[in-house]
């Protein structure tokens, strides 16, 4: 059986990882996606009983600030390996607590982080059903749950 | 070697060691581990006195690589450090030979907890 996972449950889980891993303390926002020009994508999918993925975009200067804290340093200058493998384990986290209050038929993918200018990502036959904005000292960044788009019955 | 981290993310494996410094144990030798498979290559050079694991790796998951510690040692302390730690994985590894299952996010304290009865 398969357990909906809310919005609600999402933003709590994305405070306590930030609370907990990085002494972050972040609000949640109204802020509508808006991610321009150069930006980072973490993404892990979910596939079993339930179909979908979870991302986590920011730019590149808060994704350096969250690898600064991940690690107790100073921010890098520049996005480099241990950045990347920071937003990549910060959605591991994210989307293994979404699993875990889901369902046990439901396998958790390795993330995948995308970094660049102006791009788009696609996941094929999904659609977005939550987008969660979050308010940090570093900006805004945001979460988003991506379910299977079912067909409609004839 | 005192202890072995497995975990395919290099970060996580940096924040352990920290969690292990921050808890009073600053002197361990602590090893490090991308996978399973790695993990245990390194086994053959010494038995430390505990694993911490990751359970979702490539090459090797946690489980397989845990399954496979049990087969030549039923006793060596093995926890899971994941973020993907429902009722029914619990069960899973606590029936498969895990000594413990420590969910991610966790704080210092946390790692302090269940490094104290082993190290002690």
């Amino acid at each position: 059986m398969v357990i909906e996972v809310s919005q609600s449950t999402v933003v709590e889980i994305v405070e306590s990882i930030f609370a907990t891993m990085m002494e972050i303390d972040v609000f949640v926002s109204d802020s509508p996606l808006c991610v321009t020009g150069d930006r980072m994508t973490a993404t892990v999918y979910l596939e079993g009983e339930w179909n979908g993925a979870v991302s986590l975009e920011c730019n590149r200067t808060q994704a350096c600030q969250f690898a600064g804290r991940f690690l107790s340093m100073d921010p890098p200058d520049a996005v480099d390996d241990d950045v990347r493998d920071a937003l990549g384990e910060l959605v591991n986290m994210i989307g293994g607590n979404v699993k875990s209050v889901m369902s046990k038929d439901v396998r958790l993918s390795m993330p995948s982080v995308i970094d660049g200018n102006n791009y788009e990502l696609r996941i094929c036959g999904s659609h977005t059903r939550d987008v969660s904005a979050f308010q940090f000292f570093g900006g805004t960044f945001w979460v988003t749950v991506l379910d299977e788009r079912r067909s409609r019955p004839n | 070697m005192d202890i072995l981290v497995v975990d395919d993310s290099k970060i996580m494996r940096s924040i352990l060691q920290r969690a292990i410094r921050q808890a009073g144990y600053r002197g361990l030798n602590v090893c490090e581990a991308e996978n399973g498979v790695q993990a245990l290559e390194r086994l053959r050079d010494g038995t430390p006195k505990l694993i911490l694991s990751d359970w979702n790796m490539p090459e090797m998951s946690g489980l397989e690589f845990l399954k496979q510690v049990r087969e030549t040692d039923t006793k060596l302390p093995f926890g899971f450090v994941t973020s993907e730690c429902s009722p029914e994985m619990r069960v899973l590894a606590m029936s498969s030979g895990a000594t413990f299952m420590l969910s991610k996010p966790f704080s210092p304290q946390d790692i302090e907890e269940v490094l104290i009865p082993i190290l002690h």
